[in-house]
Formats: structure tokens, C-alpha cells, sequence
């Protein structure tokens, strides 16, 4: 699936960086950090688990840092610590770092995602008022809200977030407009439970554990994993800014391979367990061990009954296929931002993908790694309305889309 | 005088900034996070809305803030151990505004208006761009569509305009969607 031939290719791409700058990381005869200690924003969420983990299994101090970790109130404050420096990388929600690099909702600002860090493992959740008014499916929620004059509200976690996108794409694939059909608000993640019980939210999509926790507390059933929506999907990402980058080559590539080698092992199912107990303590998620566990072992249950082993739950590594920070899948996000408003004009999506993705960088240091990496940096993707998207016609396809705000 | 709203759960420190910033001449409003919505920002009509940096709810006021046009404010945020030094780096990076807790009336009167003055900069500076890669864009469009009348009717480069442009008049249209129907038209009998 090489459409754009030889740039789009990873040896291509590697082909392109000037010697000096692959080589940069001995410079001077050392790739010592120039930066030892590092500060890593992140937000509660059972996907923060590899980062938390190069930092738990001392994968940090094999490779010449140290991590403290910076739990932050919210996603605003990730992408403003880090425009401001304050943090030096974070777990980032996908289209926060777009969203930063145009300058969509905050000041404009060179970014940077040095690798995915997971696939999968967020959901849609209904709150248990409407599964009483027989509503459990998006086909069942249309008919409600064509039968109704009330707007029933959905939240997400971001304007540019992955959420946004997940539950816009999915509202509209049953035929309902994310922006006029519905109201489309935001609520930070720990308050999303709280809210489902108030009633005022109607549903929302946002990681976990917090769909598993609305189970827990028996306010709210989960209508779609994310991964139903899109199979192995992108989601949160190693992110910080260019200049970051350039100034700590070696720290970069440290932390790098920290995060990558931590990646490695919480992808373990063995190792599940012991992970979910450490992040579900009061530093990190601070939520009881129970509401981890089960979705991070791929145990699933609906809240309406339903129970399956999902082989499509969190990945934190499959064989690098989670990491490797795909070009697709920036212009994925950049279409979608395109669609709903947040892009009033079309752009080379692309091409801000490869100002954005450190495909070179990455591609360096997971071969020294022993990492695999793809042979395209492109890939075609299907979502489960069977719409197909083939980066190669970005522009039509953000563009083609019934339902849209432009 | 500038409409200040401060949206804080900590009641205490919001009468003090609130009385601090009437001194100083502004006028100003206080709702507590629960109260944010899209009708209460909307009422509030702030030129100038300030939050404290940690609180949950910035993300709930950026949505608010990006869906809709005419709630675009400058957001001034307060945080409890900026530095001087780091409050300077976030006005030259343009981040909202970071400024301590700490800081009195009169400094937070300079920075409320340098904040605003700063976001409006920056808003102008996008419409501009915007302006300019729309008109560019609606140029590509004449053109194509010049091309077509001149291929498919034999029309000379100033005659194709010319019934282009007399179209637009008459159906009191702009230029480039006429010619975007004419791209349209002819892409359907193709």
C-alpha cells in the first residue's frame, strides 16, 4: 500500500535526514542525556500505563533518566505546560498536539509525537436513563432524538481530543449531528460518572477506566468500545515540542527508548495484573484496582449483561505496530478537524502529518531496539460503517462526509 | 472598562480578586465552575475571562470557547507558583496568560489588558490569513472554470470573465461559486 512511493516509505524517509542529524546522538563522543531528569505531565487514565511503568521498572534509569511524573488537572494545562516547557513530554490525547501545532483553540506552537503510546481501550456510555427508556444502541438513540424536542447531551474530554472525534464520527454514522442534534460539551474525565448520575449528560466517550467505573456505580452501560468504532485505532501519544527535540537529542532518544521497552512489557497480558495495581494507586489513577483490571485483561462487560474476552482491549505494543507514529493517522485526525470546523480551510494533510510525526527519529531508535517497523508510513484504514480511508485522498475524504460542519 | 468574569470554586480568593479588580476599574462578574455553561458564558458578555490553572473545568470552557465564534475570549490563567520569569515566557509564547495567585490589583490590570490586546493580535492575524488563503483558493476556481468556458465554448480569457462575472451579478452570487457550478456542471457530464 506504498501510494506515494519512495518519501512515504520508512527507508525513504530515513534516506532524507541528513547524516549530521542521524548521527547527532554521539556528537561530541557521548549520547549521555543532556537533560537527566525529566518531567512528564499525564492524566489519570489507564492508559498512562506505559509511561508510569519506564519509571516503575527503573527502565528510566537503564537508559540515563530519571522521570517524575506531573498529573495534571487537565488537558489545557498538558498542552500549555508543555508549549511553556514546564513539562518536557506528556501522555497526550492524538489531536491535542495538532491542535497545538495549528494553533486551533491556543497559541500556535512547533509540536511534536515521538511514538503512540496505545491502541484501543476507550468507549461510549450511556447513562442508565436512557437504557430505561429502552435506548441501548445508536440506532435506538436517533429514533429518540427524530422523536423528541429535548437535546439530550453528550460529552467528550477535549475540542481537539480523541474523544471528540470518536463520538462525533460515531453519532454521525447513525445519523445524527454531533454539533446540532445533540448538545456537545466537555467534562473532565474523573467527573464524567458524577455527571452520568446527575443526568446532566445523557452519555459520553472517554477513556478508562471511567467507562468500567460508571459499570461500577451502576449510573451508565457502555453502547460501544472504541475499538468497534475503528479497530485498532490511535489514541494517546508521546508528545512534547520541536524544540524539545532539538535541543536534547540524546534525552529524547533515552526517553524514547524508555517508554518503548515499558511499552513491551505492559502489552504482556502476564503482566497485566501487577501493572493495573500500581497505576490504580493514589499517585496515578487513584480509582480501586477492580475497575482497571477487568478491561486491562480484555475482560468486558456491557453493564447490560454481555460479557466477552475483547482481543482487541488496550495495546500498548503489538510488535510495534502501537508506536510507530503512522503519517495516516496525523491526516486521520487533520480530516476529521476539517470536517467538524476546526480547519476552515483544507490543508496538505500529509504534510503537517510529517512536520508532526518523528517517523525518522523513530524509526532509528526502535531498529536499534530490535523493534520492528512497517515498511510503509501510510496505511489504508476501515472504520466499522465500512467507510474506507485511503490517506492518498485525505482532501476528498474530509470533504465527503454527509454529516459535517463546515 | 473592560467586563472581567472569574470563574473559581474557591469563594474566598474570588471576592478578593473580585473586589482587587473593581478597584482597579474593571467590572466584573464570578461563577463557580457548576454554573459554566454555554448560556452563562454567553450572559456574562467578558471581555476577559480568568480561571485558575488547575482547574478541571478549563477543557469544558475550551469547548465552549472553540465551538462558537462569538465566545472567543482571552482566558488569563492563575496559577499558585508562577515565577515572574515564567509568567514573561507564557505572554511571549502567547499561552492565555499565567500569572500568580499572588499578584495585586494594579499589576493585574496591565496584564488583563496586555492579554487582551495580545489575543486580539492573534485573532486578527488568523482572520487575515484565513481572508487570504480564501481568496486565493476562489482565484483557483475562476480560473479553472474560465478554462472550461474557453475549451468547451471557444470563448476568449476576457469573454469567459466577463459572462462569469455578469452572471454573478445577476443572480447575485459570488464569483467563485459561479464558477464552482460551472466546475460542478461540467464535471457531471463528464
Amino acid at each position: 500500500m506504498n501510494h506515494a512511493g519512495e518519501i512515504l516509505s520508512t527507508d525513504g524517509v530515513m534516506s532524507k535526514v541528513p547524516t549530521d542529524i542521524r548521527t547527532i546522538a554521539w556528537a561530541g563522543g557521548s549520547d549521555a542525556p543532556e537533560k537527566p531528569n525529566l518531567t512528564i505531565g499525564f492524566i489519570p487514565l489507564t492508559d498512562c500505563a506505559s509511561i508510569v511503568m519506564a519509571h516503575e521498572l527503573g527502565l528510566d534509569k537503564k537508559y540515563g533518566l530519571t522521570l517524575r511524573f506531573s498529573k495534571e488537572p487537565s488537558w489545557a494545562a498538558v498542552r500549555d505546560k508543555l508549549m511553556l516547557g514546564e513539562l518536557d513530554a506528556a501522555h497526550a490525547l492524538y489531536g491535542l498536539i495538532y491542535g497545538a501545532h495549528l494553533g486551533i483553540g491556543s497559541a500556535k506552537r512547533d509540536m511534536a509525537i515521538l511514538m503512540g503510546l496505545n491502541h484501543n481501550g476507550q468507549a461510549i456510555t450511556f447513562s442508565n436513563q436512557l437504557r430505561d427508556k429502552g435506548v441501548t444502541t445508536g440506532e435506538l438513540l436517533r429514533n429518540l432524538i427524530k422523536a423528541e424536542q429535548r437535546k439530550y447531551t453528550f460529552a467528550h474530554t477535549f475540542p481537539t481530543g480523541t474523544h471528540a472525534m470518536w463520538l462525533n464520527y460515531w453519532l454521525a454514522a447513525h445519523d445524527i449531528n454531533p454539533l446540532n442534534d445533540v448538545r456537545n460539551i466537555v467534562i473532565p474525565p474523573p467527573q464524567m460518572v458524577a455527571n452520568l448520575r446527575s443526568g446532566n449528560v445523557d452519555g459520553c466517550c472517554v477513556g478508562e477506566p471511567w467507562n468500567a467505573r460508571a459499570i461500577f456505580d451502576e449510573v451508565g452501560f457502555t453502547a460501544t468500545t472504541t475499538q468497534a468504532i475503528w479497530k485498532n485505532h490511535p489514541e494517546k501519544v508521546l508528545g512534547t515540542t520541536r524544540e524539545f527535540i532539538e535541543k536534547y537529542p540524546n534525552t529524547t532518544r533515552a526517553l524514547m527508548r524508555a517508554v518503548l521497552d515499558a511499552s513491551r512489557h505492559v502489552d504482556t497480558l502476564a503482566n497485566r495484573l501487577k501493572v493495573s495495581n500500581i497505576i490504580a494507586s493514589k499517585p496515578y489513577v487513584n480509582t480501586p484496582d477492580p475497575v482497571i483490571e477487568g478491561r486491562m485483561m480484555g475482560i468486558y462487560e456491557d453493564g447490560l449483561g454481555r460479557t466477552w474476552q475483547d482481543p482487541d482491549c488496550l495495546k500498548f505494543y503489538d510488535d510495534g505496530q502501537v508506536n510507530f507514529p503512522f503519517y495516516s493517522h496525523g491526516a486521520w485526525f487533520l480530516t476529521q478537524f476539517r470536517r467538524w470546523g476546526l480547519l476552515k480551510q483544507d490543508i496538505d494533510y500529509l504534510a503537517v502529518a510529517t512536520q508532526v510525526n518523528q517517523i525518522p527519529l523513530y524509526t532509528e531508535v526502535a531498529k536499534s531496539m530490535g523493534v520492528p517497523v512497517p515498511d510503509s508510513t501510510v496505511k489504508m484504514e476501515t472504520f466499522f460503517d465500512g467507510m474506507v480511508f485511503d490517506p492518498a485522498k485525505s482532501s476528498d475524504y474530509a470533504m465527503g462526509f454527509k454529516i459535517h460542519a463546515r | 472598562m473592560k467586563q472581567v468574569l472569574i470563574i473559581d470554586d474557591a469563594r474566598d480568593r474570588a471576592a478578593w480578586l473580585k473586589a482587587s479588580l473593581e478597584l482597579a476599574g474593571f467590572a466584573v462578574r464570578w461563577l463557580s465552575w457548576e454554573q459554566v455553561d454555554e448560556h452563562s458564558i454567553q450572559a456574562a458578555s467578558a471581555d476577559v475571562i480568568i480561571v485558575d490553572a488547575n482547574a478541571p473545568g478549563r477543557d469544558t470552557l475550551e469547548q465552549i470557547n472553540l465551538m462558537s465564534a462569538t465566545l472567543e475570549k482571552p482566558v488569563v490563567v492563575l496559577g499558585a507558583q508562577m515565577d515572574p520569569r515564567s509568567i514573561q515566557e507564557a505572554m511571549r509564547a502567547g499561552v492565555s496568560a499565567y500569572v500568580a495567585h499572588a499578584i495585586q490589583g494594579e499589576d493585574l490590570k496591565s496584564i488583563i489588558h496586555v492579554a487582551a490586546a495580545r489575543f486580539a493580535e492573534h485573532k486578527r492575524l488568523r482572520d487575515e490569513l484565513r481572508e487570504a488563503k480564501t481568496q486565493l483558493a476562489d482565484r483557483k476556481t475562476v480560473d479553472r472554470a474560465k478554462g472550461i468556458l474557453m475549451a468547451d465554448h471557444g470563448y476568449s480569457e476576457q469573454d469567459a470573465y466577463a459572462r462569469m462575472r455578469s452572471m454573478a451579478m445577476s443572480k447575485g452570487k459570488r464569483l467563485a461559486e459561479i464558477a464552482e457550478a460551472i466546475i460542478m456542471a461540467k464535471e457531471l457530464g463528464a
